[in-house]
């Protein structure tokens, strides 16, 4: 019995991170023979793309870098996702994150530390407010998540905009941004000459605690229970309109955390866009994990490598970035429809 | 005569499992003919038919249809073949009316290209007014009763001109009515021509229907007999190897001890309804006996159990714990915050989570035990689980999905999950729904030693012969209320003829209490 226990796990186990490796294989061809088509210097471009980000510190430092908002937006995704909830308006979240950290640390200038903690918490409490909202309208009248998160992250795109390009604006600048939060509420720096910086372990730690906490915790239990089967969590006494609300508030305010960090660790203002993109992207990030937080860190990392090789390619040589355009939307594509199969066989097994 | 359908020497493991299900199985299906498909829960049987119909692939072997091998097999190419298959659960889309899950593929369409809603409402009307099937081509299948949607999936086939039809355990969920019905409409079929294999644990369906029996044990093939020269004890013989018959015994129980379960003039209405759901229902459940509430389907059982669920709030009435109100009009049923035992009749939408390991379903219940509130090692879970599946029998392993268990394994860990949570009270709704000879008398047991411990069993089954061989105490159910009620004293001399008439509604009771 044992035995053949193990012997399946692993089986398992190999198997998914074959699906996972095959899909990935598929897109890096893709990728290369869209190079081969659009470049007149394609092994130029490859080169730059594949080996550009690890070319110094400071390439490798800021990919790991732009990977850490991704990931810790994809941890809220995935509970939201396993609790059988959906939060699409990562866009709007971490841009409204973004700005509410920096508007307190406008405001309350040289408060170091604490003002970091503050800043955090009011970005959490504002992105956790928002997707709560949508929790609560469906839990109320049942209005679908899926629309009301996208469509308030489109209004609060346009109100941060406005709070960006007037009240706040920086007339010293020709950006349309904030003026640069004061030094003291800097991250810490891990890898200098880059801009890698202490958000790393935030994301780390945000990584561990919500892997304890669904698989170790009562509420992360009954949590994963009301996404596999709701009609059977209530039957086990399961109060589901929690679970409807609670996993939105917790994703909301980790977009929110991590348009904070992404301020205090690596832009120090909020410029008019800047995010844009990264809700999204961290959609992705969390569908390549298969909403599991374990498999986040590595998703990310492969995620923000494809930018910045795109980006490296389009300095180096003669492709645009769209070309990282064209891998995510082969993975993006792959993971998705293996999920909609995986979905489709648990319905009809047995 | 070239055979309907030849099998040869199938084999199959799960990978997942390694679960040899099938092993070197030979299978013949003549022209025209019905054959039962016995064997013990976990047989194998499920995965035998699902390698024919094409679900799933067998790792050797070989298939021939109408005597042309049947090499690529999928439920396309068996649909082409003319091949059937009503599952053992359900594959209906809920959302959809019946019309439309009876003609899903097979749509008449209007000359424009769009569905041709009435041309199609028709078809599927004629056709349950040919087999006198209870249903309404309007209604949703989500409304619909267990037995109703078994219904539906037989209509689906019977759509489709099928020649071959496989009918996994269809009478597992009838009621007795519904059951000759089927019956008469497959004795149709095979005037017809059509070769039939039918799944089922009812010994007595196997001798009155089939023209041969196969049985199963543990993957293999161990004998197919003529129907008329076995008799219902030689299939069992068969079924279970040297394993006796287990007989239940029932020592009745004086009582006289305040009720643990009482239901109080509870009321269902419903406007588009033109009679109450439930009208009126009071009934008490007392420490160590079985109180059994008998039906036909689509007569009030299934609202009962909705509304001890907390999934449907009452217009009046109450429902109390010992003293605590657990429903009333103002709040429904908090029966399960309560954490009181329940077998639910869906085991699999309701009972369990298929995608789920087995361990975290039998802990689903227990939630506050195995997480006060964090628990870092999942060896407890572990272990509490194998102690489960070997206390009762069952073949899974812990980390396994629930889903990759037969049927009837599924429901032995729902019920071993609520059983070991017991108290002083039990509700079990169709508590051996699909289950063989052998685990039908275990489970009995079961619930006979709760009530000889001095549990209160509130026992819901439109199973006759279960009632009548586990209550202590009946109510009959009909059109929403209580047509007749029996006390201990009238139970023992009770028949299945006396029955009837309260069943059908021919009948009803005027008498108080209980
Ligand atoms: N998808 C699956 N993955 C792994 N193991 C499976 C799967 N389906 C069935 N099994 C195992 O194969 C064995 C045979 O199962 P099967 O469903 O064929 O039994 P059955 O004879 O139909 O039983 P029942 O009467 O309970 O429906 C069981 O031990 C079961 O646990
Ligand atoms: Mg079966």
């Amino acid at each position: 019995m044992r035995k053949i226990e193990r012997f399946s796990v692993l089986e398992y186990f190999v198997r998914s991170l074959f699906g996972i490796l095959a899909i990935v294989l598929l897109s890096v061809i893709m990728l290369i023979a869209a190079i081969f088509l659009l470049s007149d210097q394609p092994l130029t471009s490859i080169a730059s793309f594949f080996a550009g980000p690890f070319s110094s510190l400071y390439a490798i430092g800021n990919m790991i870098d732009h990977a850490v908002p991704l990931a810790i937006g994809a941890v809220g995704i995935a509970l939201a996702m396993r609790s059988g909830n959906m939060n699409i308006g990562g866009e709007g979240q971490v841009y409204a994150g973004a700005l509410v950290t920096t508007i307190v640390a406008l405001a309350l200038p040289g408060w170091g530390l604490t003002g970091i903690l503050v800043a955090l918490a009011a970005s959490m409490l504002v992105s956790g407010s928002v997707a709560t909202l949508s929790g609560w309208l469906r839990e109320r009248w049942n209005v679908s998540d899926l629309i009301t998160t996208f469509l308030l992250s489109n209004i609060i795109i346009l109100v941060v905009d406005y709070m960006v390009a007037y009240p706040f604006v920086d007339p010293q600048t020709n950006l349309i941004s904030t003026r640069f939060v004061d030094p003291s509420y800097h991250l810490l720096i891990i890898l200098p000459p880059s801009q890698l910086n202490i958000a790393l372990c935030i994301a780390l730690v945000c990584v561990l605690v919500a892997h304890l906490f669904l698989y170790r915790s009562r509420t992360g239990f009954e949590l994963r229970m009301v996404g596999d089967n709701e009609e059977f969590a209530r039957y086990a006494g399961v109060d589901h309109r929690l679970y409807r609300i609670l996993p939105m508030t917790l994703s909301g305010a980790l977009y929110g955390l991590g348009g904070a960090l992404a301020i205090l660790g690596t832009y120090h203002a909020t410029i008019k866009g800047f995010s844009a993109g990264m809700g999204w992207n961290a959609l992705l990030v969390a569908l390549i994990a298969r909403f599991k937080p374990a498999a986040i860190i590595p998703a990310a990392l492969f995620f923000a490598y494809i930018d910045a090789g795109a980006r490296s390619a389009m300095f180096y040589s003669d492709v645009t970035y769209e070309i990282a355009y064209i891998v995510q939307a082969v993975i993006f594509f792959l993971i998705s429809s293996s999920i909609l199969q995986r979905i489709a066989l648990g319905r009809r097994r047995v | 005569m070239t055979a309907a359908v030849r099998m040869k020497s199938i084999t199959k493991i799960y990978p997942e499992t390694q679960k040899r299900a099938n092993d070197q199985v030979d299978f013949t299906l003549l022209p025209a003919e019905i054959l039962s498909l016995a064997g013990e829960n976990g047989a194998g049987k499920s995965t035998l038919m699902k390698i024919l119909y094409g679900l799933i692939s067998c790792d050797s072997g070989e298939i021939l249809v109408h005597g042309q091998p049947f090499a690529h097999p999928s439920p396309i190419e068996a649909g082409k073949r003319g091949i059937g298959m009503v599952h053992q659960h359900f594959m209906l889309v809920e959302e959809f009316t019946v019309t439309e899950n009876v003609v899903l593929g097979e749509e008449s369409t209007a000359p424009t290209g769009l569905l041709d809603r009435r041309q199609n409402r028709q078809r599927v009307a004629a056709l349950i007014e040919k087999h006198h099937f209870s249903l309404s081509p309007d209604d949703r299948v989500m409304s619909l009763s267990v037995g109703q949607k078994q219904q539906v999936e037989i209509l689906k086939m019977l759509m489709r001109d099928v020649n071959i039809l496989i009918l996994d355990e269809p009478t597992s969920v009838l009621t007795q009515l519904e059951i000759d019905s089927l019956f008469t409409t497959l004795r149709k079929l095979q005037s017809h021509g059509v070769s039939i294999i039918l799944i089922t644990h009812k010994l007595h369906e196997i001798k009155n229907i089939s023209d041969r029996v196969a049985v199963m044990r543990e993957g293999r093939m161990v004998g197919v007999y003529e129907t008329a020269e076995v008799s219902e004890e030689d299939i069992a013989r068969a079924m279970m190897g040297d394993e006796g018959l287990s007989v239940v015994r029932k020592e009745r129980r004086q009582l006289n001890l305040d009720p643990v379960l009482s239901v109080a003039h509870l009321s269902l209405i419903r406007h588009n309804q033109d009679h109450p759901l439930l009208d009126d229902i009071s009934f008490t459940v007392h420490p160590g006996e079985i109180l059994g509430c008998a039906a036909i389907s689509g007569n009030g059982l299934g609202q009962l159990e909705s509304v001890l669920l907390g999934n449907l709030p009452v217009s009046s009435g109450e429902i109390l714990y010992h003293d605590e109100v657990l429903t009333s009009v103002h709040h429904t049923a908090t029966t399960r915050k309560r954490g009181i035992p329940f077998v639910p009749s869906d085991r699999l939408f309701t009972g369990c989570s298929l995608s789920a390991k087995v361990s975290d379903n039998v802990i689903a219940t227990s939630r506050k035990r195995f997480f006060p509130p964090f628990n870092v090692s999942r060896k407890e879970i572990e272990s509490y689980t194998s102690h489960l599946i070997e206390t009762y029998g069952i073949s899974a392993t812990p980390s396994a999905p629930i889903g990759t268990l037969s049927g009837g394994g599924i429901q032995k860990v729902i019920l071993a999950r609520e059983i070991e949570r017991i108290r002083d009270l039990i509700i079990c709704c169709e508590p051996t729904w699909g289950l063989d000879v052998n685990s039908t008398a275990f489970i009995h047991r079961q619930i006979v030693q709760l009530r000889n411990d001095g549990v209160g069993v509130l026992l819901i089954s439109s199973n006759i012969d279960e009632i009548l061989a586990l209550a202590d105490r009946l109510l009959v159910f009909s059109r929403g209320s209580v047509s007749a009620r029996f006390s201990a004293s009238q139970m023992a001399s009770l028949t299945k003829e006396e029955l009837s008439p309260f069943l059908l509604g021919k009948k009803r009771m005027e008498v108080e209490g209980a």
